[in-house]
């Protein structure tokens, strides 16, 4: 056990208490580079905001309200909480080369830049304009985002799961159970612990009786 | 989305492995699927009733191709040699899990430690050849899975235990006195012998002697000190927040 919990430890990023997050992730070679052990960079502060608050989440069509591309919708790519960051698709770019080599000046591509929070707003999807939000509770219960001019209800952007399936188009592989037999209920509550019922049904008899021992 | 959960999961693709429709004295090889037929054939047996579990004594799983000694059961499906990636479906959650009877639980965990035998096979040979291991994420979802099964398997055995004896923990354990003067819990170790025969747990102190008094003062005072000064750091960092965003909520 120790030796796992001493692999586990090592095998996570231990990140200094002010660590400053950036667009890579921390365990990559850019953002160790950014962000040298033992160094510390200027501090930036974060407005917190509390998770129940957030309502910009990735899919979302959003709209800028400050920044070179002010006024222009487009759709939440990334999302980055430590830095109320927001990422969108394509808006707010500058350029710069990739895949540098010493005798190639690499690819011209254009990068986006995030934007925070504040500066962006979820759109009404009744008629496509800037709108504040505010959290409602349904009749349901189902916490939702409403708009505060319109009073309609935002839905919740379908995101993809992160292992990639797609529940609609899935079909089982030869290993997989089918949703029958997974649903199926055939736990029955007894006074047998798991052990005695498996003995009962494998017949197995255990005649061996435990050695006298102590605890301490 | 789809609103009720039933819906969703009979929409969600479901799991790693085979159906656990096997009698129960079978010895587990991969001769799921021929059982269920050979049991199918025999309608003579309490056709009526759900006879998930028929006795099986008459009958013999039929090996078609050569069995290299149950090896292959390292290796994954023939087909899925040489692809990149592995299509794998998701794990077992504890709610589905939870509706599982303790027989279904211990043939679950079985399949699922064979999957994951095989699985770290194929991971151990791909270091050894230096080339990546298609879809390693599948190693996740059996970890995943069998640590949600452990944890059904554990609640099950503690409420047994509560409602036949009222012990909290499995592990006997209790509150002792250490050297430096903290109460902690001292989980019991399984001995041969009893106490007052142990030489070395006779030379354990479950006291504190009194020379070590001036220490938890000490320790007081530093445990105090920090505090505060957590307390303040914190104080001044919200003030600090305060300032600079003026419309932000109070709590941090």
């Amino acid at each position: 056990m120790r030796l796992t919990a001493f692999l586990s430890m090592a095998a996570k990023v231990v990140l200094p208490k002010d660590y400053r997050y950036g667009m890579s992730r921390p365990w990559t070679e850019a953002a160790k580079k950014r962000n040298p052990l033992g160094k510390a960079r200027r501090k930036v502060f974060i407005e917190p905001i509390a998770s129940q608050d957030w309502s910009v989440f990735k899919g979302d069509t959003v709209e800028i309200l400050a920044g070179k591309d002010k006024g222009k919708q487009g759709k939440v790519v990334q999302v980055i909480r430590k830095r109320n960051w927001v990422v969108l698709e394509g808006l707010n770019t500058h350029f710069r080369y990739i895949g540098k080599t010493w005798d190639y000046r690499g690819t011209y591509i254009a990068s986006e830049a995030p934007l925070l929070l504040e500066n962006v707003t979820l759109i009404d999807p009744t008629d496509r304009k800037a709108t504040q939000i505010e959290w409602k509770f349904t009749e349901e219960g189902e916490k939702v985002r409403v708009s505060s001019r319109t009073g309609r209800i935002i839905p919740k952007p379908i995101s993809e799961r992160c292992d990639g399936i797609v529940t609609q188009q899935w079909k089982d592989g030869p290993k997989d159970t089918s949703p029958d037999d997974t649903l199926e209920k055939t736990y029955v509550p007894s006074l047998k612990t798991l052990e005695e019922e498996v003995m009962e049904r494998l017949g197995i008899q255990e005649q061996r009786r435990p050695r006298r021992s102590y605890w301490y | 989305m789809a609103a009720t959960s039933a819906g969703r999961v009979l929409a969600l693709c479901k799991q790693f492995h085979n159906v656990v429709r096997i009698s129960s004295t079978i010895p587990s090889q991969n001769t799921g699927i021929c059982l269920t037929k050979s049991s199918l054939a025999r309608p003579n047996l309490l056709a009526g009733a759900a006879c998930h579990i028929c006795p099986v004594v008459q009958c013999r799983p039929l090996h078609t191709t050569i069995s290299r000694m149950g090896l292959e059961e390292f290796f994954d499906l023939p087909d899925n040699w040489g692809e990149s990636t592995v299509k794998s479906g998701a794990p077992w959650t504890v709610t589905l899990l939870r509706s599982k009877s303790n027989e279904e639980l211990h043939k679950l965990w079985y399949l699922l430690l064979k999957e994951k035998n095989m699985l770290l096979t194929i991971e151990q040979e791909a270091k050894r050849q230096r080339v990546s291991m298609p879809s390693p994420e599948r190693l996740k979802k059996i970890e995943r899975s069998m640590q949600r099964l452990d944890k059904v398997v554990e609640e099950r055995e503690t409420a047994l235990r509560l409602l036949q004896t009222g012990q909290e923990y499995a592990r006997p354990a209790d509150w002792r006195r250490n050297l430096f003067g903290k109460v902690v819990w001292h989980r019991f170790r399984e001995y041969a012998i009893p106490w007052y025969m142990n030489a070395t747990y006779k030379r354990r102190r479950f006291y504190t002697p009194s020379f070590v008094k001036p220490h938890i003062r000490l320790r007081m005072e530093k445990n105090l000190r920090t505090r505060a000064r957590q307390a303040d750091l914190e104080k001044k960092q919200l003030a600090k927040l305060k300032e600079k965003f003026p419309q932000m909520k109070a709590s941090s």
